[in-house]
């Protein structure tokens, strides 16, 4: 997987380049918007890391030339700025996605193998939270190994939560998901497949933990168990 | 008397000027007529003269006949007693007279070289006339002619008599007719500027780029337009140049904080690692703070911009309920469902609330919930179960750099202070109580948007 990074900085460059090798990328390192535009313009790469803030322009002049000329290689953003403008522009000049300095080096690993998987790929992929693995293909839920029975519905469920691990979805969001926009699946259904679904978890010796985010969702986490 | 506007300052003097023409132009015009009419009767008085002076003949014996046709006869009659004649010779002697008595008809008549206009008294009639002098056979005579004013059936009289009320009047509506069209026409000279006004209002910190129209603009006001669109040129770098800074202090702290970071990534001991992941984070934190206090010291709410209150906080309860958890705390959002729509601006707010929230979450006991409560009047609410804080902290702790503990690091105590300075920007409210059962409660309150 060819990598590009752009990166004025030239020990983050070098830094970045290191790590990404050593997390089983190539990566190609340039320092100015110049190089960057002779490197796209002659070589194909898997996805480009732009950082924003480039001696010679505007990463984001960069990001549009690309974009003008109809090429779609996955672009993630590494930008300084956090101020109330500039995350709309970035994603509107047609990044992927973005990252705000400082960032772990293992979120940026994390961020760029979710680009890289992002399209065309139908998701053959295992979710993995504490012990609990997911076979979105096969459709089978696992505890240590050993397959758990759910309904559809639950599995659904589960699969939207564990997508989203760590992280909020919104109760709306496994509702339209579950029923579709237009229906309305009555406003406890979600909660009784969360409280079966928990139910089945502890009962499989699962270390996750469903917790519910009043007026929010739900969030899916590794945890002792309850 | 002192007016504001230029076009009522320009029609009251018109309004003057005019009333003042009004007045002068028909006593000039009846100056200018009765001087044309006195011309003219004084023109006739002569032909009178004149035609008398034709029937003046001398016979062989040396006398002298006036034999006036029958029909002038009748015009000077006594019977009719319009007019009147009276020839004199050079010695003031009454030739020839209209009068029965032969007398003459302007007794004083001085007898001048140049025809002489005179004015009597004949009875109850003014008379009025001339006595001119006439050249007939060699000799001088002085004709007098005369026609009495009580009657007037002169046409130019009449025309002079009745040009006030007939004439005169039509110069008022004339006057006002221009009044009229002197507005219409300031109305359309300053049109442009009106527009220009209308679009000057649209100027603020999120708009700096509007510039006042020149096209269609009076020549006399352009240069006002002009040196105001320069005016906001160097606002406008100004502000560039204010949100560049930002921009660029941004990329210089943070850079060098990703390298760190990086490097401290790869560490070997874990121990080390942790400690200045932490070092970093809380460094991290104070960039991030103080960059904020730098770009919300020139932010304004654009007057257009509306915010969803309940989507902003469900926002930022689905954004801290990670860091919650992982401390063994809760979050929750409660109170109205729906949308709560608010003039302002989603990004600052979310800051705004998020800080709140941060702070709650990491001053608050292990097992404790955190609860974002909007109403559906614009106010949220940020409730905890911690210690509160005391009354004579409720002012302070909105200060930049204000800390409680001094020791701890990776705070700098510009929290609240950027959520008192977003609050502000958009004119809202912040107050903090505690709670009857323990714990502290922000209030933010915001105008609802309509």
């Amino acid at each position: 997987m060819r990598l590009l990074v752009i990166e004025d900085n030239l020990e983050l460059a070098e830094l970045l380049r290191k790590g990404l090798n050593s997390a089983g990328f190539v990566a190609d390192v340039v320092n100015t918007a110049g190089d960057a535009r002779t490197a796209l313009a002659t070589t194909r790469f898997a996805a480009v890391v732009l950082d924003l803030g480039l001696p010679d322009g505007d990463g984001l002049s960069v990001l549009r030339d690309l974009r003008e000329r109809k090429d779609t290689t996955p672009v993630l953003v590494l930008t300084a700025r956090s101020g109330v403008r500039e995350r709309v522009t970035g994603l509107r000049s047609g990044a992927d996605d973005y990252l705000v300095k400082p960032f772990a080096f293992e979120e940026l690993v994390a961020r760029i193998q979710a680009l890289l998987r992002r399209p065309g790929d139908l998701l053959g992929q295992a979710l993995n939270v504490g012990n609990v693995a997911f076979d979105t293909e096969a459709r089978q839920v696992f505890v240590d190994q050993q397959p758990q029975f759910f309904s559809a519905r639950e599995m659904a469920v589960l699969e939207i939560l564990m997508r989203r691990s760590g992280r909020v979805v919104a109760k709306k969001l496994v509702e339209d998901h579950l029923f579709g926009l237009s229906s309305d699946g009555g406003s406890n259904a979600v909660e009784v497949y969360i409280h079966r679904l928990r139910r089945q978890l502890a009962d499989a010796g699962a270390q996750v933990q469903i917790h519910t985010i009043r007026g929010v969702g739900y969030l899916i986490a590794e945890g002792k168990e309850p | 008397m002192r007016f504001k506007s230029i076009t009522s300052r320009i029609i009251s003097l018109h309004v003057i000027a005019i009333g003042f023409t009004s007045i002068c132009m028909p006593l000039a015009l009846y100056w200018l007529l009765s001087s044309t009419a006195t011309d003219l009767q004084h023109r006739a008085l002569r032909d009178h003269a004149d035609t008398i002076a034709r029937y003046l003949k001398t016979t062989p014996d040396g006398t002298w006949t006036l034999q006036l046709p029958a029909g002038l006869q009748e015009l000077y009659s006594e019977a009719y007693g319009r007019y009147g004649y009276a020839v004199l010779d050079g010695q003031g002697a009454v030739l020839f007279s209209s009068l029965d008595n032969r007398a003459p008809i302007f007794p004083a008549d001085s007898r001048a070289a140049q025809p002489a206009f005179l004015q009597t008294r004949l009875g109850n009639s003014v008379i009025d006339g001339a006595s001119i002098p006439e050249q007939v056979g060699g000799r001088s005579f002085w004709i007098q002619v005369a026609q009495d004013l009580e009657h007037r059936d002169v046409l130019i009289d009449d025309i002079v008599a009745d040009f006030f009320p007939r004439v005169g009047w039509i110069t008022i509506p004339i006057l006002l007719l221009l009044l009229v069209i002197d507005i219409v026409i300031f109305r359309r000279a300053l049109f442009p500027v009106w527009q220009a006004s209308k679009t000057a209002q649209t100027i603020g910190p999120t708009r700096t780029e509007v510039r006042l129209p020149t096209e269609a603009m009076p020549r006399e006001i352009l240069p006002l337009v002009r040196a105001v669109n320069e005016a906001l040129d160097r606002l406008e770098q100004g502000f560039r140049i204010q949100r560049e800074f930002t921009a660029d202090a941004a990329h210089e702290l943070r850079t060098p904080l990703t390298v760190l970071r990086t490097r401290v990534d790869t560490l070997e001991n874990p121990m080390v690692r942790e400690a200045l992941r932490d070092d970093i984070a809380g460094m991290s934190r104070i960039v991030s703070q103080m960059l904020d206090i730098a770009e919300l010291e020139s932010f304004v709410v654009d007057p257009e911009e509306k915010a969803d209150l309940h989507n902003v906080c469900a926002e930022v309860a689905a954004f801290i309920a990670p860091l919650a958890l992982a401390q063994g705390k809760t979050i929750a959002l409660t109170g109205t469902r729906g949308p709560v729509w608010i003039k302002g601006n989603p990004e600052t707010l979310f800051r705004a609330i998020r800080n709140l929230a941060e702070n709650a979450i990491n001053h608050t006991p292990e097992g404790t919930l955190v609860e974002i409560d909007v109403a559906e009047n614009g106010i949220v609410r940020v409730l905890d179960d911690g210690p509160g804080i005391p009354e004579s902290e409720r002012e302070v702790i909105f200060r930049r750099f204000w800390r409680r503990d001094r020791r701890r690091s990776g705070s700098a105590g510009l929290g609240l202070s950027i959520v008192s300075r977003i609050v502000e920007a958009h004119a809202g409210s912040i107050s903090v109580e505690n709670r009857a059962e323990g714990g502290a409660a922000f209030s933010l309150r915001f105008a609802r948007a309509a």
